[in-house]
């Protein structure tokens, strides 16, 4: 009896696990695809039904980064013109009969995008611990109101705020600065990371700082010397998430940027090319951006989920 | 607690305030938003430059190319800022109000003149054009849509940059292929060939239109995002008799929801039944996508798109692709008229722009005759009178006739402030019945009227 | 501004030494996060209220008095009244019930198939997350390549036709919805594994031995104690589905085939056609409607915890 119901209990283990693996190998599908897409030489993609086997060609990843022009009708280059352009200016001719003319615009939105990104969660970062260990450590007057409405912050919808806040950037001169964006990130973040880092320090035992002091330590010495070293797993986790966002976010750089702060989501999806849209392009782009999110996301894994999981039920 | 919370009011009263005062003040003193004006590295010491603002496309990058001839000549750089089509019209506005000095040049939609001259960020160009002689060497047709607000009135506010207008491309292997016109001969009763009015361009996609086999009739616009799908729907409701409304009485009862309007959006609607599947959203891409792929045997464009048509290495039968215009068309009244719907920009002076001079300069050498030539060989649509009418410019490209033809039968949207709202509601009404399906032609019409009365009645033209 | 009260010298949870710089430190500490939200959050809400009642358009020149005037409550009656303005909203929750139930039920199922002990399960876990810590407007990108009915591959690998997954209006809300699932599943996921995580083994050890059915221990041990946590999920979800924007934007676009959500309504009327004031109001009964839902949610969480 026994017997069969370990056998019976081994098959379904073995369907289950069976069953995880395709659910898993059907949610990369898209993936898969954006990588293939982004690969495939231009007079491949739009062609149905899609080959499986083909040249690879990262004619796509050289068009993200170049700016060009096609050469007009009936415009051939001799052999000696051929010979003079580099490497990427042949590909690119040679598929699609454009000239460089010159670095195209990512890198600069990718900069935008570290740029923002990096000094939003670091800003944030800063004002959510210091926020956070006051409300940890002090008696503050209406703490949980101040705490709930820290809360509600987060929960009011951006789409509430988004035009009173483009009428305000736009009176402030803010409109496509890196300092607006950074702002508006830190502003959206903090009340998250108040709530993730308050928890993390409550964790951290009152007497370290207590003996701390009667040493002869400042406050403010005590906070950084005991506190943040402690927190540092928490603050970790927090700023990951807080970078995501700042990467991810569309909606506002979307309106508020046009061009010297504009960040890789606001630029991405509207990739031009010969025949109007840039399919490969954009697939090559996706790919370069989604990269960092991917190293994060594998690296830090057991952070993240703490932290998704922590920070939900938190709340 | 209670202290707490009046603190947090207190706080936010009095920021609410300051802000709703300063923003009083601003306007009042019309301070220019600080604003980057240009990269880094263009703004090295003492060079001058300017700055262009188009749309992200193939036009922007050979104007581009095209001013490096500009920069060796007066040593003054030449910078064209693209913005996606998507957030172009919205990206210019929102600087303008705030008096940004970011451009120049803006090379701006024409049906938007209207709203930037009545806002005045455009320069009045009136003088100037009369000056440089512009009004004569330019087409009459181009300088009224591009740069005339209001219609008729002779003030100007753009030079013509990009002509542009919607036409056709078509496979001639497919349309001279001796089975295809047999067949065609025997089903139709007539000759296959290039369409000669909009009824034989339906015949020919029904012909054509084999979903089974994954072949389909004619690729067109059905997007209604901005002002696709309104482009393709003017020029049937023109073709058919139809208007807009009356463009100096803001009056549209009678002329948008007439006999020959209704037949001309009828006549959308049977087209888009031989349209691939996915073309509910189809625009400049989804149409050229589709020709490219084999699976039309002709696509409606602006003329804008075709360079990549001719370009063996992005479409493989660019060897047999013709191209033609919009074709004549007998309305229901019986009497003929041939329109095509108009894209394309002019290039407006920015009042805010602190190098008026050197925009001024770069006109006056974009106007040139030799430039305007340079400007059609290199792959821009020039509206130069006499470069359009030279043998040379209508041999650089195969659809370079085909623009020509184009330009004489264009005509363009209104141009008043409100073009967008009009967009907006026509698009969803025509879009309703001809890529939803719901309700008639007639009722499309009528409601759209409804709304446009509206509008216009908000707006104050009826006082 | 924060005074110390008098009850609380003796606390012994707080720290009483160097007190009189705590006073101000306090007030460095919590000061500047608060001042940034209210800068940021507070104000453009009140900003946004006062402009709903009037006619701004911010494509045109302030005039005071012209534009804005103060109209009343006439922005909030027109979108009541505009039947069109219903339909948006019944699509939104259409929307929300769509992919939130899909993804409660999906992510629920996959917590208990992956509770499974085994190897290689955290590798696959971390590859489920990753649709998550993704830009929705990327992965919406992504996916309008991946659905393309003329050369995208999802059609082909389904074995269907040319299905036009994008424009056709009848469809595209769904499209929009198996991308919302794609990505969030696992969020629900991740807080199932957490929530099934605490339920003590003994329990169905106990259950084990009184011969309980899978069901009936599913029903009895699992899910109340699950319950809470599902509701916390369910409400973040509810909110961000209520509210989204840049998937729809990386699939459709906003053109008026692209489905009726209420997000997208509100940045073609403000920013397109420039109807702030009409679109700040707008923005205010989106605000009601999630704190009504959102508050009813929590009535019930609280009841669950308790």
């Amino acid at each position: 009896m026994a017997e069969i119901v370990r056998k019976k209990k081994n098959i379904t283990r073995y369907f289950v696990i069976f069953i995880i693996i395709v659910i898993t190998i059907i949610y990369l599908m898209p993936f898969l695809y954006i990588i293939y897409t982004s690969f495939r030489p231009w007079t491949d993609i739009l062609e149905y039904p899609p080959k499986i086997v083909f040249k690879p060609s990262i004619g796509s990843y050289i068009r993200i980064f170049t700016s060009r022009t096609v050469y007009p009708p009936g415009e051939k280059l001799t052999e000696e013109e051929m010979a003079n352009l580099s490497w990427y200016e042949r590909i690119v001719y040679n598929e699609t009969n454009e000239e460089v003319i010159r670095i195209g615009d990512l890198p600069r939105r990718y900069l935008n995008s570290i740029i923002i990104g990096v000094a939003s969660t670091a800003i944030t970062i800063i004002l959510g611990t210091i926020c956070a260990y006051g409300f940890s450590r002090f008696k503050v007057r209406g703490k949980d109101d101040l705490l709930f409405f820290i809360l509600s912050t987060r929960m009011l919808p951006p789409v509430v705020v988004v035009i009173p806040v483009f009428l305000m950037f736009r009176f402030l001169g803010l409109t496509d600065t890196h300092i607006g964006l950074i702002i508006l990130y830190t502003a959206f973040n903090v009340s998250f990371a108040v709530w993730v880092l308050k928890g993390f320090i409550d964790e951290i035992p009152i007497e370290y700082e207590e003996a701390a002091m009667v040493d002869g330590y400042t406050r403010f010495q005590a906070f950084r010397m005991i506190v943040i070293p402690q927190a540092a797993t928490g603050i970790a986790a927090t700023a990951v998430f807080c970078f995501i966002f700042a990467w991810n976010e569309y909606a506002f750089a979307f309106l508020l940027s046009r061009k010297i702060a504009q960040t890789v989501p606001a630029w991405l999806p509207y990739q031009m090319g010969v025949l109007g849209y840039d399919w490969g392009a954009a697939a090559a782009g996706t790919i370069l951006f989604l990269l960092p999110a991917l190293i994060f996301t594998i690296i830090l894994r057991k952070h993240l989920v703490r932290g998704i999981t922590f920070g939900a039920i938190r709340k | 607690m209670k202290k707490v919370s009046l603190w947090l009011v207190i706080l936010v009263i009095t920021v609410s305030m300051v802000a709703v005062f300063s923003l009083n003040g601003c306007k009042k003193e019309a301070a220019p938003a600080e604003e980057e004006a240009a990269p880094a590295e263009e703004a090295a010491a003492g060079e001058q430059f300017i700055t262009i603002h188009w749309a992200q496309w193939a036009p922007a990058d050979y104007l581009e190319k095209l001013s490096k001839g500009f920069t060796t000549e007066t040593g003054i750089k030449v910078t064209v800022e693209q913005t996606p089509w998507e957030t172009f019209v919205q990206k210019y506005n929102t600087e303008m109000i705030a008096h940004s000095d970011a451009w120049d040049i803006i090379v701006g939609d024409s049906q938007d003149i209207g709203n930037m001259a009545v806002n005045g960020h455009y320069v009045d160009l009136t003088d100037w054009i009369i000056e440089h002689g512009v009004d004569k060497t330019f087409t009459p047709a181009s300088l009224t849509y591009f740069a005339e607000y209001p219609k008729g009135a002779g003030k100007y506010y753009a030079v013509p940059c990009e002509g542009d207008g919607l036409a056709w491309a078509y496979r001639k292997d497919l349309f001279g292929d001796p089975d295809n016109m047999a067949a065609f001969e025997s089903e139709y009763g007539y000759e296959l060939g290039v369409p000669t009015s909009w009824d034989m361009l339906k015949d020919v996609a029904e012909f054509f239109h084999d979903p089974d086999n994954g072949f389909y009739g004619v690729a067109i616009y059905g997007d209604n995002g901005y002002d696709s799908l309104a482009m393709f729907a003017e020029q049937c409701i023109w073709s058919f008799g139809g208007e807009l409304g009356d463009y100096s009485t803001y009056e549209v009862d009678g002329l948008l929801n007439s006999e020959g309007a209704i037949a001309g959006i009828e006549y959308y609607y049977d087209l888009f039944k031989f349209v691939p599947p996915g073309f509910g959203g189809a625009f400049y891409l989804e149409t050229n996508d589709a020709f490219v792929s084999g699976i039309v045997p002709m696509s409606c464009n602006y003329l804008a798109f075709f360079p990549g048509l001719a370009n063996e290495e992005t479409n493989p039968y660019a060897a047999d692709t013709g191209y033609f215009a919009c074709p004549p068309q007998k309305g229901p009244d019986g009497v003929e008229r041939q329109f095509a719907a108009l894209g394309g920009q002019g290039a407006s002076v920015v009042t805010y722009s602190k190098k008026q001079d050197l925009a001024f300069k770069w006109l006056e050498w974009f106007v040139k005759p030799e430039t305007q030539l340079e400007w059609a060989r290199l792959g821009g649509y020039t509206c130069n009178a006499e470069v359009l009418a030279s043998d040379e410019f209508l041999s650089f490209t195969p659809y370079n006739p085909t623009f020509k033809k184009t330009m004489e039968i264009f005509k363009d949207w209104w141009a008043c402030p409100e073009y967008d709202e009009l967009l907006r509601t026509f698009s969803e009404d025509i879009a309703n019945y001809v890529v939803a399906g719901n309700g008639t032609a007639e009722e499309a019409l009528n409601k759209c009227v409804e709304d446009w009365e509206e509008i216009f009645g908000a707006a104050g033209y009826y006082d | 501004m924060f005074k110390r009260s008098k009850d609380n010298k003796i606390e012994r949870n707080q720290i009483s030494y160097h007190s009189m710089r705590d006073t101000s430190l306090i007030r460095l500490f919590i000061l500047p996060t608060i001042i940034l939200l209210v800068v940021i959050n507070v104000f453009p809400l009140f900003w946004s209220l006062i402009l709903s009642f009037s006619n701004y358009s911010a494509k045109m020149l302030t005039q005071w008095g012209e534009n804005p005037e103060m109209i009343g409550g006439v922005n909030y009656s027109r979108i009541l009244a505009d039947p069109d303005m219903w339909n948006k909203f019944i699509t939104t929750a259409k929307y929300v019930l769509l992919s939130v139930g899909g993804e409660m039920i999906l992510g629920f199922g996959l917590a208990l198939l992956i509770q499974l002990k085994f190897k290689g399960r955290e590798f696959i876990t971390t590859l489920l997350i990753l649709p998550m810590t993704m830009s929705p407007v990327i992965v919406g990108l992504m996916w309008r390549l991946f659905y393309n009915p003329n050369w995208g591959m999802f059609n082909y690998l389904l074995g269907l036709g040319r299905i036009d997954w994008i424009s056709d209006p009848s469809r595209n809300l769904y499209s929009i919805v198996i991308v919302d699932i794609w990505m969030w599943t696992p969020f629900v996921m991740l807080l199932s594994i957490a929530g099934l995580s605490a339920i003590p083994q003994y329990l169905y050890e106990a259950a084990e031995i009184d011969r309980a059915s899978w069901w009936s221990k599913f029903r009895r041990i699992t899910l109340p104690i699950v319950y809470p946590i599902l509701l916390v999920a369910l409400i973040f979800r509810t909110m961000e589905a209520f509210k989204i924007f840049d998937l729809p934007m990386g699939i459709t676009g906003r053109g008026a085939m692209a489905p009726p959500l209420i997000a997208m309504h509100l940045y073609n009327i403000s920013f397109v056609t420039w109807k702030t004031s009409y679109g700040s109001a707008i923005g205010y009964i989106i605000l009601i409607v999630i704190i009504a839902i959102t508050s009813i949610f929590i009535k019930y969480l609280n009841k669950a915890k308790q």
